[in-house]
């Protein structure tokens, strides 16, 4: 008897399309593993499907005294200098960071059953599962997919999680809901092949309102801010933003974009990025770096171009039609929140309760420490929602959990359950609130500890938490472990971003101090570098910085305000003393990092791969298309055997030919829809009759296998013979589609030498 | 039973400050402690409540001092590459868990003990070892014969405990006054 597996087990639970991509991934994995797959090309695969690297996954690792090699036991590799058995991150993507309890249930098993037990929120309203190996993330995929979640595209160059404000749809300062157009544009873009041709990766962001900060849509490269202007629901679009080394403010695309006109304005940015966009230098190939370039004026009316050559896609609208599909309902009637209960049930209430616009109801803000919570907690926390506020979870942007449509008079039984699950603590969105991204805890890219900082801070702030001035516990910290800025720490007030110095011949992991970065008003202002600090000196810092607020800013002075008026000056003066690095003989604890003793390195960092790999739309269309006709010669194989069906084969090689010509079609920068009338007709128009496909000797022979094949649709009724026929016609025309794609891309390189 | 994912914990009979396990656990993959496994990293999970503490990351298996249940102890938790059939991986588990327990009670200043009366067995595989009656009447056998091994003479109780959407777990107590170093030389005897 064979083993059970999970893809019999779910089967029937997956859509067709997701079954489609895992076995197709699942394909690829085999084909990795038996040498028939390029390594760049597995990489941006996996990529692409949310399988990440992780630190040391180059087989190397810093054990404190020199670099050992990790000897892992295949030899095997799944990208360039990656290591297959190295443990690696799943990046899930949790669209507006919407989780229903049944989906929660599932991530609980996955990181019992396949990682380390811990669900790890992210600042884009991901989760994370870290320690994977390769060969699980079909399974993975599978269960995920089984209860409506894909990891499609959680990296790699492409569309990432579309991100919403966790509060939209029951805030009271939103001008509607963004959740249905978010889902749409999530939709509308997952796979859409207008998204697969990018240098870099693109992020997108939907806001209820101009001023609060949950949709951060500023440093987006494309956010949305709901407005209604004369009675009609819209979006301001702004275009470029990014954080990184250089953090830029986007800037406006449009004042008011109808909601209907979102996702076509959305498609033609996408168009003029993957046309225009750098792909060579990873470093300036985010859709900033193209607005930047080109100007904004320039940059728009290419974009209007574009927008005005597009195919009208019912899509644009379809899943507009219905714009109360997604429409959360409270399980529990409405009720006044307790003005009594205990000392700390009205502390917690008073930060982490929100109040809904829709009256006796709130948000409730799960505090999570580092993003952090365990499997055991996820259940319980799924038990709390079926019992009190149904399937309305959200992650937010701060790395925790928003539970929405929390009655107020069930506001301290809530609270006392999540007390005994131990994250009941107060102060949401304040300084003990911190974010930090993975650091050099599991990020290759990492050059300091920010969750090992992170840790320790609010270790130290929770103890003194009471005591603090009231401005001063209002201010948000963050973490980032490099110049990446993945902890967001440009829009805190205080921020962090690790560097690395060198002191009497050893290195010293630092934090640069970033203050009066502007969290409301979507992230509106960036914060100003002022010095770095050495990592032990961090904590002295925060305190030297909050003193000097408190001492000196005027009657009602904001955290910002105060920075921009006494300038960097004032807070060199205070960091000076705080800078200065003990000998390794003085104290050689200023040589390691916080929470790792090993001596501090910076050897263990890997080359990143949120950049992916770049490997072009075409190649993976027809390696797609090498799978299709793969598995068509399986059914034919199995004829005689297990009884497989001719029709079956041949179609599956017809579809095969259709992918690779669709693949050659969008690779000329043509439209084309999915269907096989479409794509034979562009193929027609565009690759045939102009003779670009035409074989040196065999002329345009092989294109019309093809053509002739979608006339006749004679795979329809294929008996065996015939089955055989359409394979090896598939085959050659397979070849030529590789021969004609080489062809293209000499003709570049002699044109461009040229 | 194909399942490979085993843990076994042992309870701590005096706190272990995670603190001090970290740079202990780093000494561990310097010093290859376990030479026939691949040890990787140290994870710090200490700031979440009950939860994994500080482990060690390993290819084979991780190794870890954790609070899950609001208890602290040493797991061990096989992943893959266990050798042997279903009995053997299960008496390796057993015998790797008390190897680390032993180790850490070794460490001079960390202060570390383990309790010998009390284990948890959790199989981490809702696939191939689903929580259900089945199952533990399938495990039972093998679990016995590795407990009459280590616990020669006595009668341990084993009961089924959390519930069904949690992977199967079973609570082992016997009246042992033994040291983790007795289980150890039963088990490799």
């Amino acid at each position: 008897m064979s083993a059970p597996s999970w893809k019999d087990r779910l089967s029937g639970e997956m859509s067709p399309a997701m079954t489609l991509e895992i076995d197709t991934f699942e394909g690829q994995v085999e084909l990795k593993k038996q040498g028939k797959l390029d390594d760049k090309f597995f990489a941006e695969a996996r990529l692409r499907r949310g399988a990440y690297g992780q630190r040391y996954d180059n087989g190397l690792r810093s054990d404190g005294v020199e670099q050992r090699t990790l000897e892992f036991p295949q030899a095997l590799t799944k990208g360039p200098d990656t290591q297959w058995d190295a443990p690696g991150m799943m990046r899930i993507k949790i669209p507006m960071g919407r989780l229903s309890i049944k989906q929660l249930e599932v991530h609980a098993e996955l990181a019992e059953e396949y990682s380390d037990t811990i669900l790890h929120i992210t600042t884009r309203q991901d989760i994370q599962l870290h320690y994977i190996h390769i060969e699980d993330t079909p399974d993975m995929m599978r269960r995920l997919a089984a209860v409506g979640i894909t990891t499609r595209e959680a990296c790699g160059n492409s569309v990432r999680n579309v991100t919403a404000c966790e509060y939209s749809g029951v805030c009271s300062t939103e001008s509607f809901d963004v959740t249905p157009y978010a889902d749409a544009c999530m939709k509308y873009f997952l796979g859409h092949p207008d998204v697969q041709d990018f240098g870099r990766k693109f992020k997108i962001a939907f806001s209820g309102c101009h001023d609060n900060p949950c949709g951060l849509v500023t440093f987006h490269d494309l956010g949305a801010v709901a407005m209604v202007v004369n009675g009609q629901r819209g979006f301001k679009v702004v275009v470029g933003g990014g954080l990184g080394a250089v953090p830029v403010e986007a800037k406006v695309l449009a004042e008011f974009c109808p909601a209907e006109e979102l996702l076509p304005l959305s498609q033609a940015v996408a168009r003029v990025f993957a046309r225009l966009g750098e792909k060579q230098s990873r470093a300036r190939a985010r859709i900033k770096f193209l607005v930047d370039k080109l100007g904004l004026d320039e940059f728009k009316r290419l974009v209007q171009v574009e927008r005005e050559g597009l195919r009208v896609d019912e899509r644009w609208t379809e899943n507009l039609k219905d714009l109360h599909r997604l429409d959360e309902k409270p399980i529990r009637p409405a009720g006044a929140l307790p003005t009594g209960g205990p000392a700390a049930f009205q502390q917690w209430a008073k930060y982490n309760l929100k109040p809904q616009v829709q009256e006796g109801y709130y948000t409730a803000v799960v505090k999570l420490p580092l993003g952090d919570f365990t499997s055991r907690q996820a259940r319980l926390i799924a038990d709390l929602a079926r019992d009190y506020t149904g399937d309305g979870i959200r992650c937010t942007v701060e790395q925790n959990l928003a539970m929405r449509w929390l009655s107020g008079a069930d506001a301290i039984a809530f609270w006392e359950r999540l007390s005994a699950i131990g994250f009941a603590e107060a102060g949401a969105g304040t300084i003990t609130d911190m974010t930090s991204c993975p650091g050099t805890d599991t990020c290759k890219l990492g050059i300091s500890s920010s969750r090992g900082l992170t840790a320790e801070l609010k270790k130290r702030l929770t103890l003194v938490e009471d005591k603090l001035d009231t401005q001063v516990r209002e201010l948000r910290i963050k973490s980032s472990g490099c110049f990446n800025s993945c902890g967001q720490h440009h829009v805190a007030d205080i921020g962090f971003t690790g560097v690395s110095r060198q002191v009497g011949g050893r290195k010293v992991p630092h934090f640069n101090v970033v203050l009066g970065g502007q969290w409301t008003e979507n992230a509106k202002q960036y914060g100003m570098v002022v010095g770095a600090v050495p990592s032990k000196n961090i904590p002295k810092t925060v305190q030297a910085i909050t003193d000097h607020y408190v001492g000196h800013r005027e009657s009602g002075e904001s955290f910002q305000a105060f920075i921009a008026r006494v300038g960097k000056k004032d807070f060199r003066g205070i960091l000076k003393p705080l800078q200065v690095v003990p000998s390794y003989e003085e104290d050689k604890s200023f040589y390691s990092d916080w929470g790792d003793p090993r001596e501090y390195t910076i050897g263990d960092i890997g080359i990143g791969e949120c950049a992916g790999e770049i490997v072009p739309f075409v190649e993976f269309g027809l390696q797609a298309a090498e799978q299709e006709l793969h598995n068509a010669q399986d059914v034919l194989d199995a004829l005689d055997t297990r009884g497989g069906s001719p029709v079956t084969a041949a179609t599956g090689a017809f579809q095969s030919m259709a992918t690779a010509a669709k693949a050659l079609v969008r690779h000329l920068d043509k439209q084309c829809r999915d269907d096989a009338d479409d794509v034979a007709l562009q193929f027609r128009t565009h690759v045939a009759d102009p003779g670009l496909f035409n074989d040196p000797f065999a002329g345009n022979k092989f294109a019309h296998y093809f053509l002739s094949l979608h006339a006749s649709k004679r795979y329809e009724t294929a008996n065996a013979e015939i089955a055989h026929k359409c394979l090896d016609e598939a085959q050659l025309f397979l070849d030529a589609c590789h021969a004609s794609y080489q062809r293209w891309l000499e003709a570049n390189k002699n044109q461009a030498a040229e | 039973m194909q399942a490979q994912k085993l843990q076994v914990k042992f309870f701590a009979g005096a706190e272990i400050s995670e603190t001090a396990l970290v740079p202990v656990f780093h000494d561990w993959i310097r010093e290859r402690v376990v030479p026939d496994e691949l040890l990787i990293d140290v994870a710090d999970y200490s700031h979440v409540p009950d939860g994994p503490g500080v482990m060690i990351i390993g290819h084979q298996a991780d190794h870890g001092v954790d609070r899950d249940g609001g208890r602290q102890g040493f797991t061990y938790s096989r992943k893959r590459l266990a050798e042997g059939e279903f009995p053997a991986r299960v008496e390796d588990a057993f015998r790797r868990a008390l190897r680390g327990c032993a180790r850490l009670e070794a460490k001079s200043g960390l202060g570390a003990r383990f309790g010998t009366g009390e284990v948890i067995f959790r199989i981490q595989d809702r696939l191939l070892a689903p929580n259900e009656a089945a199952t533990v009447a399938a495990v039972r056998p093998v679990l016995d014969a590795v407990l009459a091994k280590i616990y020669p003479g006595q009668t341990a109780k084993v009961e089924s405990i959390g519930e069904p959407r949690e992977p199967l777990t079973l609570r082992i107590t016997v009246n042992s006054t033994a040291g983790v170093s007795d289980l150890l030389a039963r088990i490799d005897a």
